[in-house]
């Protein structure tokens, strides 16, 4: 474990951007996938995530308490995916820039993997919010169920019902998209 | 398939581009930088109100002898305490402009009126 969260929001209250990477590196993936949870689309939780981070860095002096950043930041990620969202900013297709799809799968492995995004966002689709931000956040982002209970201000008990819920109800949809397939 | 299992959810994962990802990164740093840099030039509240403090205590400071002074002078010659009364306003309005805290001997000559000026 790095310096503390208390600690780097201290020294980025001083201007010091190595403390404000640190922090990047450790949140703007959790920030992507709450964005996510919430929108629905990865090109607008890529920008979700972008606009949060950088409007919670200029904030940093109302975070009221340095050691539950992470907190306080996912709140502002939630409140702007909402405000995308209630705006009509949510983009039909995914591709946001001109730059090119990487080379590395071939174009039949890439067309599987976006149909299977699309498979997965349609299931998710279906939760409720609290839902697919716990599971995300545990089975993508690979965060342990006391850690989201902290971030998420939950019950460590409520994310263990919220994440076994949000899987059962996934594998059902899934399975029932195989069997219409 | 267990419901402890985790789903697979490698289809959503950020990085599976990672130059796109790397660009939101970057993206978010140079944002980060800009951001801070202005922080850094922003005086703080203490710092704009250490710089003002001086002047204005110094005045205060100054105000108080005039009316000290002008105290003890009553009914002695006023032409002689008119004349104090200006040089220590001067020096008070010369100190709050400047920013510079009036020295002792300063003070001390704009009351007796010599080399004030």
């Amino acid at each position: 474990m790095g310096r503390s969260d208390a600690d780097l929001v201290t020294q980025v209250r001083l201007g010091d951007l190595a403390a404000a990477d640190q922090l990047l590196q450790r949140y703007l993936r959790s920030c992507r996938a709450v964005a996510l949870a919430v929108t629905g689309n990865e090109a607008d939780a890529d920008d979700v995530c972008q606009d949060a981070f950088v409007a919670a860095i200029e904030r940093i002096d109302d975070c009221r308490d340095p050691a539950r950043f992470g907190g306080w930041l996912l709140q502002i990620v939630r409140n702007r995916a909402r405000n995308a969202l209630r705006h009509h900013r949510v983009r039909a297709t995914e591709p946001l820039d001109d730059a090119a799809p990487d080379t590395k799968y071939s174009a039949s492995a890439e067309a599987e993997r976006n149909e299977l995004s699309e498979r997965l966002r349609a299931g998710l689709a279906q939760l409720p919010e609290a839902q697919r931000e716990v599971v995300l956040l545990h089975d993508l982002e690979g965060w342990k169920h006391d850690e989201i209970a902290e971030l998420l201000s939950l019950p460590p008990g409520t994310v263990r019902s919220h994440l076994h819920h949000a899987r059962r109800r996934l594998r059902r949809i899934l399975g029932e998209k195989d069997a219409e397939a | 398939m267990t419901d402890f299992e985790p789903i697979d959810f490698s289809p959503l994962e950020p990085e599976r581009d990672p130059r796109r990802w790397a660009k939101v990164a970057d993206t978010v740093r140079l944002r980060m930088e800009a951001a801070l840099l202005q922080r850094r030039r922003e005086p703080d509240t203490f710092a704009v109100l250490t710089v003002w403090a001086r002047p204005i205590l110094a005045a205060a400071v100054v105000a108080l002898l005039v009316l000290g002074s002008t105290a003890v002078g009553m009914g002695s010659a006023g032409v002689s305490r008119a004349s104090e009364a200006r040089r220590l306003a001067y020096l008070a309005e010369s100190s709050v402009v400047h920013g510079r805290t009036p020295t002792g001997a300063q003070v001390v000559k704009a009351i007796i009126g010599r080399g004030a000026r």
